[in-house]
């Protein structure tokens, strides 16, 4: 019944806007058709030239050993065979798949919920939302890894806990599982979910739901026929990228993983990697069939949203979505919330200000709390540049946000209004670096810029052209399912009034896909203050970056100290992430 | 015009100084340019003559500055060591960059192939090492490295050392009682570990080269018999440092953390942590190596800087910082984190050389019998 309302709701917008507004639009597009292809053809040919010299290098790696000097050697198929026999042992597959899958299913899961009540209900405490996610994105990867494995870890208080709650003699959860695995990286991307589906939520039109509820339909019964499949662009979008990341993911497979022998594909590759002199072959070639395969997943997504129309909810009409009144169950929908905030923010970041606080890591006892110290903040401020470390890293990290939304914003138009032919290829383009091994493509960079003859080496430039390489799948995901949703008789009607391509990109697409670009910037803001493995090679001692600064004492300070720096950089990049938020949250009510 | 020519070639004076010129632009004209200040580095480096630190000096002066590329830690010992230089020749700035091993050399490798010299100094148990196969190192004397013996230092004037580091098994003295406390590496294998121990996966301070030693002082046969049974141990790995291998076992996830650097125990057992050190003999021990750049820029300086970093001077102050200094009439500040101090004898320094050459096998033998 639903269903019959949403398609015939569906083919009467069409019809209705189809056929009179596509022929203003061949007109209008006809008139505008300068601009608009000037700065496609200058979009697209800044893509290929950030994502071609990587890819080629990539692919060179898994088919060439490489001497000590970087220089390629011989031609191999080594690399490959060796991936193929390593995909025959079926365990480290099993326990890829199940990882990757289980990580994309949580994530999603446990983001979408927190979206849907932040945004679509009347549930209180709705803000902790957005500050959660902020919050938690902003910790570094490898100390809200850490904090985890202390909370949870044999004699970590969780542990502690449970085993005199339920009266066991040894441990009752083992992290380093594939059930610890998944939930570490599940938590660590549903910030990523939230900003992604939330602004797909609040982009919601209204009218669907509204026929289907005038039909009969219950609000389940709305919500998985009408408003989920509405936002399955957006969900495959998450999806995907959750997947591809922890399919490849080394880290906490590494960290998690390993000490639970639990092997994954990429374990191998990871110490492998460790042999002199150091060959990325391996890498090289497990990310060239990843490629193949997310060719194969994007075009398959590419032929189902192909009939865009039935994705657009923003329309001419009002699309702000209603709210849902949960009635009593509002209370516990605020309690999910704060539990989320608990789970998600509070936990991992106490464990870490608690050992922060001490001259070595003691579990949470009072006699630690006679033991508190400022000394690992001192040691931590002391660290040599520190505050140009942090200078760099926010005007990297701002740079590359505004760099790669901007960017992408014109590469998804390009995507979803334009019929121009293979244009799924533009598509995977701007997908592949994120199947680049971070230490291959920084390598890539690194030898491109000490032979062509740009000035960049050794400049915070390197730094820049490289994380908006490499951020711009996260961007083209986050415009991409925004633009789906905003039909396009907003843009025609604009013409019609006479505006031009690049009037009508500034005041009708950018402000109604709002949600959507300002959570991919902040997101992308947060995420190259993480990166390190490109960081580590293209820094030089002019340019030091943060999380280069955290890997260092990672790999050699005591936790404590690791833990300090962690906490002040988080606070700093959170409280920049709230005033971003209450700015946002302002101009975004105004255009409403 | 023509006139005052002649009379200049006339005057015998003046053609003797014609001539020198002629010859002194011959000799730049084939890049050779002898006793003018514009040596090559090799010269410099391999010079041995009784007014070198004259030279060293002057040269030093006018390039001002020496680039370091380091491993070591910066807050702790690279600054120290700057200070200290820079307190030594004041008209002269270290300019340092920090990185692991892989990364520093990946770095200058790249630099060189696209002629871009920006390192002196580089430094690294096993950095120099990759450096020198790809032929990027220059062969250097220092009348430092006659006070060195001759595992610590290169037969052939590669590289020599500023400090060593000492492996040991880390225990949490709340789980381990001292009776029970593993003396030997068979006590390793003991039943009662199983499942109790973790190491690192790092290649230049984990479990490879601990195998290294294994095979090196049991043999082949009885040391692989040996890992055998240590695999039945069932041992944590983590890719996480050894640093962080001791602090897990300083919180108590795991009592004993195997192949630690002793220093890192003592340094935590100092502030009140639960922990201590047993060396098992032999100890393994790498060498941190420090060489000088092909092309170095400023290889006066950088001289200088090698001089200093392996005097007694120099290597006071990494005994200061708390480091183990190479030099033989150099003590560590707690005595008995080297060999002779009292708690070992023997230690087994595993040459950058043999570290290069033998630790793919090392850590092939670590992924296939502990990993798999």
């Amino acid at each position: 019944m639903a269903k019959q309302t949403s398609v015939a709701y569906e083919y009467s917008l069409k019809s209705v806007t189809g056929s009179a507004a596509r022929r203003v639009f061949r007109l209008g597009a006809a008139r505008h058709f300068d601009a608009a292809t000037v700065v496609m053809i200058a979009v697209s040919l800044v893509t290929a030239y950030l994502v071609l010299p990587p890819l080629y290098s990539v692919v060179q790696t898994s088919l060439f050993t490489t001497k000590l000097t970087g220089e390629i050697d011989q031609f191999t198929f080594r690399y490959y065979e060796n991936l193929i026999s390593e995909l025959r042992v079926v365990g480290p597959f099993l326990n890829t798949l199940y990882f990757s899958v289980g990580s994309a299913l949580l994530a999603t899961l446990l983001g979408g919920a927190v979206a849907w009540i932040v945004t679509r209900t009347d549930a209180p405490l709705r803000a902790l939302g957005y500050f959660t996610a902020f919050a938690s994105f902003g910790t570094p990867f490898i100390l809200y890894t850490i904090g985890w494995l202390l909370l949870l870890g044999k004699a970590g208080p969780v542990n502690t806990w449970l085993k005199v709650l339920l009266d066991q003699p040894g441990p009752v959860v083992n992290v380093y599982s594939l059930f610890g695995m998944i939930f570490i990286e599940s938590l660590l991307w549903s910030p990523f979910v939230f900003l992604m589906l939330a602004a797909a939520f609040r982009s919601m039109d209204p009218s669907l739901e509204e026929a289907s509820a005038a039909c009969g339909a219950r609000v389940w019964q709305t919500m998985r026929r009408v408003s989920l499949r509405l936002m399955l662009p957006a969900f495959f979008s998450v999806m995907l990228l959750i997947f591809i990341r922890s399919f490849e993911s080394f880290e906490i497979p590494a960290l998690v993983g390993l000490p639970g022998d639990i092997r994954v594909l990429t374990t191998s590759i990871y110490l492998d990697a460790q042999k002199l002199p150091p060959q990325y072959g391996s890498a090289g070639a497990f990310s060239v069939l990843l490629m193949f395969v997310v060719a194969a997943t994007l075009y398959l997504y590419f032929r189902v949203t192909r009939e865009g129309e039935r994705f657009h909810t923003i329309t001419g009409k009002g699309y702000r979505p209603a709210v849902i009144h949960l009635g009593r169950w509002r209370y516990l929908a605020g309690c999910g919330l704060f539990f989320y905030f608990l789970i998600l923010l509070v936990l991992p970041f106490l464990i870490i200000l608690w050992a922060s606080l001490l001259p070595f890591y003691m579990q949470p006892s009072f006699e630690a709390i006679a033991r508190f110290t400022w000394k690992n903040y001192l040691t931590a401020l002391n660290f040599p540049k520190i505050t140009d470390s942090i200078k760099n890293s926010i005007y990297l990290g701002l740079g590359s946000a505004s760099a790669v939304m901007a960017l992408t914003l014109f590469a998804s138009w390009l995507l979803v209004r334009t019929k121009m032919r293979g244009r799924w290829l533009l598509d995977l383009l701007t997908t592949m670096p994120l199947l680049f091994p971070g230490i291959v493509m920084g390598l890539a960079i690194l030898r491109f810029y000490l032979f062509v003859p740009i000035p960049v080496y050794g400049t915070l430039w390197i730094l820049l052209i490289a994380f908006v390489t490499r951020y711009i799948p996260y961007g083209i995901r986050y415009t991409h399912s925004g633009l789906l949703q905003l039909h396009k008789e907003l843009e025609e009607a604009s013409y019609v009034a006479g505006a031009s391509w690049l009037h009508s990109m500034r005041r009708i697409v950018l402000p109604l896909i709002t949600p959507s670009f300002l959570g991919g910037w902040i997101f992308i803001f947060l995420l190259s203050a993480k990166e390190l493995s490109m960081s580590v090679l293209l820094v030089s001692p002019q340019t030091p970056v943060v999380s280069v600064a955290i890997f260092e004492l990672w790999e050699n300070a005591q936790v404590g100290e690791l833990a300090a720096f962690g906490v002040i950089w988080s606070v700093i990049l959170v409280s920049i992430a709230v005033i971003y938020y209450v700015i946002a949250r302002r101009y975004g009510v105004q255009q409403s | 015009m023509g006139n005052q020519g002649r009379i200049v070639l006339a005057n015998p004076n003046c053609r003797r100084v014609a001539v020198s010129v002629i010859f002194f632009l011959l000799c730049a004209w084939c890049g050779f340019v002898p006793s003018l200040g514009a040596a090559s580095v090799e010269d410099i480096a391999l010079m041995n003559r009784p007014d070198r630190q004259k030279i060293l000096l002057e040269g030093a002066k006018k390039e001002g500055k020496v680039s370091w590329y380091t491993t070591l830690i910066v807050d702790q010992v690279v600054r120290p060591v700057k200070d200290a230089f820079e307190k030594e020749y004041p008209f002269l700035q270290v300019e340092f960059f920090r990185g692991n091993a892989e990364r520093l050399v990946q770095k200058m490798l790249a630099e060189y192939q696209a002629k871009r010299y920006d390192v002196d100094i580089i430094d690294g148990t096993v950095s120099p090492t990759m450096v020198r196969r790809a032929g990027y190192l220059q062969r250097y004397y220092s009348p430092m490295l006659a006070e060195y013996p001759a595992e610590l230092k290169d037969a052939q004037g590669f590289w020599g050392t500023t400090n060593l580091y000492f492996f040991a098994t880390g225990y949490n003295t709340r789980m381990v009682k001292p009776n029970e406390v593993p003396k030997t590496y068979e006590d390793l294998a003991n039943p009662r570990w199983k499942g109790q121990m973790m190491w690192s996966t790092s290649r230049g301070s984990g479990a490879p080269i601990f195998i290294g030693t294994i095979l090196n002082a049991m043999g082949m046969e009885a040391g692989k018999a040996y890992l055998q049974k240590l695999k039945a141990q069932n041992i944590a790995k983590t890719t996480a440092s050894n640093r962080q291998v001791l602090d897990l076992t300083i919180a108590g996830e795991y009592p004993l953390a195997l192949q630690i650097f002793n220093h890192h125990a003592y340094i935590s057992k100092s502030a009140g942590a639960p922990v201590d050190w047993q060396p098992h003999e032999p100890v393994t021990a790498t060498i941190q190596t420090i060489a000088l750049a092909k092309s170095a820029a400023h290889p006066h300086a950088a001289m200088l800087f090698l001089d200093f970093a392996m005097s007694e001077k120099g290597q006071k102050v990494f005994q200061q910082s708390n480091y183990l200094p190479s030099h033989p009439k150099v003590p560590a500040k707690q005595v008995d984190l080297k060999p002779g101090g009292g708690r070992f004898k023997r230690a087994h320094y595993i040459n950058p050389d043999a570290q290069y050459d033998k630790g793919n096998e090392w850590v092939d033998y670590f992924n296939n019998v502990f990993v798999k």
